[in-house]
């Protein structure tokens, strides 16, 4: 039965709202859920920091210095130096840029395809939902990082290459997302409502279906970002991905690990920004779930 | 029940059959002669003629496919032209380490992550539910290589408690099980939080249900009702999103091999890249492929067997 | 003798984001020992929370803020949670409303058993063979082999038996029963209410009996206990209450009870005005606000009980004075204006149907496990309309009226063309609607229109409800809309407040969504109106508001409507003609007065005569088939009826029977029917 026979008491509908002041309302909840804060600090941190690097960075990130090479930190270079004696600071601030541009092409790449497909897979055809499916699953079958070594095996590394890689890897994720909550939406009554006025296929999707399953996919984007950042830097790591001399937080990581018994400074300096970037999208990615389905909170 | 396990079998074949494709014409499809391709600018006009003849890459694509997929399936995934042995020995050699790798992580993983996403789930909102919360969103989000490398820089370089490399002494457990720690410590470590994490929100969800209350009603005990009612039920999705995710172990054990330099699949691979030699990869990305496929195969008959609704259905 | 339950001045408050509500507040009721007590009330009265302060199970956010409650002597309020551990279960037992929901699906009944018997020192097998007793006394068949079985496997009926079943596991001394038959279809309410009794006299049991069905109360029930936002209105015998009500609330809830209605009537009353929002306690009655004899000291000062006969109370100012409170003029007069003959101002029948349906089969694609999923392969089909034959005359309301699997919602999306005909015939005006194409049917769209069965849920959660109520013009383009002035147009026309135009679904009531529902249903000036379920949801005392809004519409704009509902009696005063469905076919069409005074088809008869009655007086002539509903997809042979038809007899086995047109006109689909 409806809620009306709940046990709870009925309450009267609320107080209209201008859909104005419930985002002002959503985002003040963000900010004083303290993790949400935090993650959005960290968020508004790595974006400045990444595209005023050529601003912020004492130096220029190739600039070789041999004598000060394999120094800790100091006034001079805040992280110290590597191998070539360039300055690891700079070197990291630029290395937010490349996970900027990665983040930024990879997640909405992935999310509008994904978005597209799991829109047909959902209320297409049902041969159509399976083939999608089963392409998606052969996506999935593969981890990303073997993907990534058997391409890199036969077309060299390269970053757009990585970035090619993890869009196409993202994607099955998004479109299962969307084809579940636009599979659950096909069924609904008002569905069938707006069916039954003679609502064409375009207009349902895009008035009816997009508006409604567009929430949990933004969700999935913040909390994709670090998983996307984390991916190029992995393969960066492992000299997949952008090439010498650019400096990606991976590429740093990678020749600090090469120093490990000598300086543990580069590592420890490519690995921080890595870490703060994560777990900032990843505690913002949090404080929007929980805003979205605060009913998790709640139990007998 | 049977006919749902050949259709999953099947759907199980068309999958890895599809890698196999996919691996296959990435090859071909690349402008170039395919042989030089594969064997990189080392390889010595001998050792490609070699592979050309072993791959019959005279005859048209599709027989050649043909071939490699029939060999397959008798396990002859050809031959390494630089050390003349079967490519699918030299794998499978590897696989057990790197399969007790992603196991030992999943395990010491679940072992603490499953009882924290539980008790977290009994008192929401308690201190203890949100100090879990933040060590669980914090473990995810920490990448796993990342993980192994200052682990590596912390236990290994710097302490020196652990061994950096190596896989131990062949032979010898207690020397083995060593150098696993770390590596072990490193693939699983965002795993507890993921795990915890999961069984929370199943547990929340399922805790919310009618039939718990019902189960109160009937004045069962609290230790009946959280272990043998809600959690039979919430640990199903958790295995589910288990064999889903199985891949990202393989990816950490990857990494893990490489950072510690121990003997495994990823390791191989990541060797066989660097030196471009494509055959070797191709047949261990195979290997690896259908030991995931076969996983999530597992972890979806565990739960259909679990579930006496899908039992049912089925 | 001290009664069982004794309830003295209960508060129960919950904390929610709007404040504090006191959910109940000085409710005061016995129990006694082995009676049945029945809590009637509608949505927001409290009855179920009474259920959970009881046993102490309230939601996290809510607690027990003074009041006692005392079983057998001892006050529940005082004991620690092991002692009420010991309580639930033992010595008072549940039965909830949902047996889909309220039974964990991946424990055998036998688990499940042994886990509530855990307290018994018995062997294992002792406690084995104890459920088993306990099914076969519920009415189980082969309860030795279908207590290993999952709940999944139970239809529903036989859910809510296994349900009863544990619940008696440990012989209570108090059995709650929480909306029992409010899940169920209509031919297992019947079912379950004999279940029940007959349990009662065998076991002596104490019942409390929660539900918003009068009727069903009625039936049952040796006491009556009436609540009304949180508080009791009205209490006693039942004979006695039902007899002469004295609260103006009781009054009005027996009036507008459909099933008591007997003579037709085209206006259902109501009780005007809303529940509402009651976050702090009203200084005067709770009632005064839609009290139609409400004055001055009503909302000033609370009534008290005022006895009127031994164990019969009512909490009512117009009692105290002497001589008022008797003989007051029922509710009824008030609200609307019954009248015994059928409805006013109904254009004459033209002769040429608006819709004509015939020989019409539906077939849709039944669950086929992950099969279906592989691309090729498509699931199994299921017969869900088989061989219908239908009229609709124009400004005519026909009533559709089946159980679960009757086909009945099929029906009437079918002739929408949302649903897709094997074979058959759909006419409008005469024009063929089967195998049209979307384009083509697109333009007929304006005189069909359909109005669903979840209020809220059928209206998209993002769009405002002037976006909503406007869309058919966005689709269908009629020229020269002033949007604007349609809106307010529609808003009027049933009577919606216009500044709701700007909000946004969840944030309406029922009745409101439901009336918005309508608005866009008449947007385009249709012909017919297919209405599934249209009193879905809504309490007893609001029904009339959207049944009197349709008659009004009806008449004015020259409406057909057909009228889908499992809900006989609302059917009964708003159809001129009824067509009954079963597994689906139409078992019995025509006039609805005259099928409902004599039924011909014995599904017809049990569904009639199966209705609980809202006076108790009447008990003894519910009648109930045995049986559950056949599962679409395994048919019976031959007239799918017989495995449950009192009446069945070798032919019926046999042989399907066809359509047969009986003196009166009515068709009939029986080998012998109940009349000639």
């Amino acid at each position: 039965m409806s809620a009306t026979r709940s046990d709870r008491p009925l309450v009267a509908a609320s107080a209209p709202d201008r859909l104005g002041s419930e985002g002002w309302r959503r985002l003040r909840r963000i900010v004083g859920n303290w993790q949400g804060l935090t993650g959005l600090i960290l968020v508004l941190l790595f974006f400045a920091s990444a595209l005023f690097a050529p601003v912020l960075a004492p130096y220029d990130p190739n600039a070789l210095d041999i004598p000060a090479r394999l120094s800790g930190p100091s006034w001079l270079h805040f992280a110290g130096t590597d191998q070539l004696g360039r300055d690891t600071f700079s070197r990291v601030l630029h290395g937010g840029r490349i996970a900027l541009y990665v983040a930024a092409i990879g997640v909405s790449t992935s999310l509008a395809i994904g978005l597209l497909l799991g829109m047909l897979a959902g209320y297409g055809a049902r041969w159509l939902d399976g083939l999608l499916l089963l392409l998606f699953d052969v996506i999935r079958s593969f981890p990303t990082i073997v993907i990534a070594l058997a391409a890199v095996a036969l077309l060299g590394p390269s970053l757009n290459l990585v970035l090619t890689i993890i869009i196409v890897t993202s994607i099955p994720s998004y479109a299962r997302l969307v084809r579940t909550s636009t599979m659950a939406l096909r069924n609904t009554e008002f569905i069938i409502a707006e069916r039954s006025l003679g609502v064409g296929l375009g207009r349902i999707l895009w008035r009816h279906i997009l508006p409604n399953v567009v929430g949990p996919m933004f969700i999935l984007a913040a909390m994709d970002v670090p998983v996307v950042v984390t991916v190029e830097a992995g393969l960066s790591f492992l000299g997949l991905g952008v090439l010498p001399p650019t400096a990606s937080w991976g590429s740093i990581l990678n020749e600090g690990y090469l120093l490990i018994r000598q300086t543990p400074w580069p590592i420890i300096a490519g690995g921080i920004p890595l870490i703060l970037a994560t777990l900032g999208f990843t505690f913002l990615g949090e404080a929007l779930r929980d805003i979205l389905d605060p009913r998790l909170g709640q139990r007998r | 029940m049977w006919s749902y396990l050949l259709k999953r079998l099947g759907l199980s074949a068309v999958i890895v059959l599809s890698a196999l494709l996919v691996l296959f014409l990435l090859l071909h499809l690349i402008p170039g002669d395919p042989a030089r391709i594969a064997l990189g600018p080392r390889a010595t006009p001998e050792v490609v003629a070699r592979y050309a003849e072993k791959a019959h890459l005279n005859e048209p694509v599709l027989v050649q496919f043909w071939i490699y997929f029939t060999n397959a399936l008798s396990g002859d995934l050809g031959v390494d032209v630089f050390s003349e042995r079967s490519v699918a020995k030299i794998v499978l050699e590897d696989l057990p380490s790197t399969l007790i790798l992603a196991a030992a992580g999943l395990l010491w993983a679940a072992l603490i992550g499953i009882p924290l996403g539980c008790l977290s789930a009994i008192r929401p909102n308690s201190w203890f539910d949100r100090m879990t919360g933040i060590i669980s969103v914090s473990t995810i989000a920490i990448p796993s290589f990342l993980v192994a490398i200052w682990s590596l820089l912390v236990f290994a370089v710097t302490l020196r408690w652990l061994p950096a490399i190596g896989g131990g002494e062949s032979g010898d457990l207690a020397d083995q099980v060593r150098h696993l720690i770390l590596p072990a410590f490193a693939v699983g470590l965002g795993w507890v939080g993921y795990l915890a994490r999961m069984v929370r929100a199943s547990m929340l969800e399922v805790m919310n249900e009618n039939y718990i209350r019902a189960a109160y009603a009937f004045g069962l005990t609290q230790r009946t009702i959280v272990f043998r009612y809600a959690l039979k039920v919430a640990i199903l999705p958790t295995i589910t999103l288990i064999g889903i995710g199985f891949s990202g172990l393989l990816s950490g054990a990857v990494f893990a091999e490489i950072i510690f330099t121990r003997p495994g699949v990823g390791k191989l691979i990541y060797d066989m890249v660097m030196n471009r030699n494509f055959p070797v990869v191709q047949g261990a990305v195979l290997i690896t492929t259908a030991i995931y496929v076969l996983i999530t195969l597992l972890a979806d008959l565990l739960v259909a067997w679990l579930d006496p609704r899908v039992r049912d259905s089925l | 003798m001290t009664a069982l339950l004794q309830i003295r001045n209960l508060d129960v408050t919950f904390d929610t984001a709007r404040g504090q509500v006191k959910a109940l507040r000085g409710v005061s009721f016995d129990v006694p020992r082995g009676k049945i007590v029945g809590v009637v009330g509608e949505s927001g009265s409290g009855k179920s929370t009474v259920i959970w302060a009881i046993t102490r199970l309230l939601s996290a956010n809510g607690r027990i803020a003074g009041g006692e409650i005392r079983f057998d002597g001892r006050n529940l309020l005082a004991l620690t949670e092991d002692e009420m551990r010991a309580f639930r279960g033992q010595q008072a037992s549940i039965v909830f409303q949902d047996p889909m929901t309220s039974q964990i699906p991946v424990k055998s009944y036998l688990q499940q058993m042994l886990d509530i018997l855990y307290r018994r020192k018995d062997r294992r097998a002792e406690k084995i063979g104890h459920g088993v007793a306990m099914l076969r006394r519920v009415g189980i068949p082969d309860p030795d082999q279908r207590i290993n079985q999952f709940p999944h496997q139970f239809s529903g009926g036989m859910r809510q038996r296994a349900g009863i079943a544990m619940a008696l596991l440990m012989n209570p001394q108090l059995l709650i029963a929480d909306e029992p038959t409010t899940a169920l279809d209509v031919t297992m309410e019947a079912q379950i209410i004999h279940l029940l009794r007959k349990l009662q006299a065998e076991l002596q049991t104490t019942i409390l009996l929660v539900s918003h069905n009068l009727g069903l109360i009625a039936e049952l029930c040796d006491e009556i206990v009436v609540m009304y936002a949180g508080e009791v209105m009205e209490r006693g015998d039942i004979r006695s209450v039902f007899a002469r009500p004295a609260h103006p609330y009781t009054q009005a809830l027996i009036e507008c009870d459909p099933a008591r209605i007997l003579e037709r009537s085209r206006r259902l009353p109501t009780i005007r005005g809303d529940l509402q929002d009651l976050p702090a306690a009203p200084a005067g009655c709770v009632f005064a606000s839609r009290c139609p004899h409400a004055f001055d000291r009503c909302w000033s000062e609370k009534p008290a009980a005022h006895v009127l006969s031994d164990g019969h109370d009512a909490r009512c100012h117009l009692l105290d004075a002497s001589g008022v409170g008797r003989g007051k003029p029922p509710l009824a007069a008030h609200a609307g204006t019954p009248s015994a003959t059928t409805n006013p101002g109904s254009p004459t029948r033209s002769a040429d149907p608006l819709i004509s349906v015939r020989d019409l089969c539906v077939s849709l694609p039944g669950p086929g496990g992950l099969k279906a999923l592989l691309p090729g392969r498509s699931a199994p089909m299921i017969d869900v309309l088989l061989d219908v034959n239908l009229d609709l005359h124009v400004g005519e309301t026909l009533g559709l009226v089946g159980e679960s699997g009757s086909g009945k919602t099929t029906l009437g999306r079918t002739i929408l063309g949302l649903v897709r005909a094997r074979s058959g015939s759909v006419k409008l005006r005469g024009r063929e609607l089967i195998g049209l194409s979307e384009g083509q049917f697109r333009p007929l769209r304006g005189n069909m229109a359909m109005m669903f069965q979840d209020p809220i849920g059928s209206l998209s959660p993002r769009q405002s409800v002037r976006s909503l109520v406007l869309e058919p013009f966005d689709v269908h383009r009629p020229p020269g809309i002033d949007r604007d002035a349609m809106a307010d147009k529609l808003a009027d026309m049933v009577n919606l407040p216009r500044d709701l135009l700007s909000r946004y679904p969840h944030q309406l009531s029922g009745g409101q969504a439901r009336r918005v529902g309508v608005a866009r249903a008449l947007a385009l000036e249709p012909d017919l109106i297919i209405a599934d379920e249209p009193t879905a949801g809504l309490d007893v005392s609001v029904q009339g508001e959207v049944l009197n809004l349709m008659c009004r519409l009806q008449v004015e704009h020259s409406l057909s409507y057909l009228i889908i509902s499992h809900n006989l009696p609302v059917v009964r005063h708003v159809s001129d003609r009824l067509a009954i469905m079963y597994l689906g076919r139409i078992v019995e069409q025509g006039d609805c007065e005259a099928i409902f005074r004599q039924p011909a088809h014995p599904y017809t008869e049990a569904l009639v005569k199966g209705i609980p009655r809202p006076d108790p007086e009447q008990r003894r002539i519910l009648v109930s088939i045995e049986g559950e509903v056949p599962s679409v997809a395994r048919r019976p042979s031959g007239c799918e009826f017989h495995t449950r038809c009192p009446y069945a007899q070798d032919r019926c086995r046999r042989e399907l029977p066809g359509e047969t047109v009986l003196a009166d006109g009515r068709h009939v689909r029986c080998h012998f029917p109940l009349m000639d």
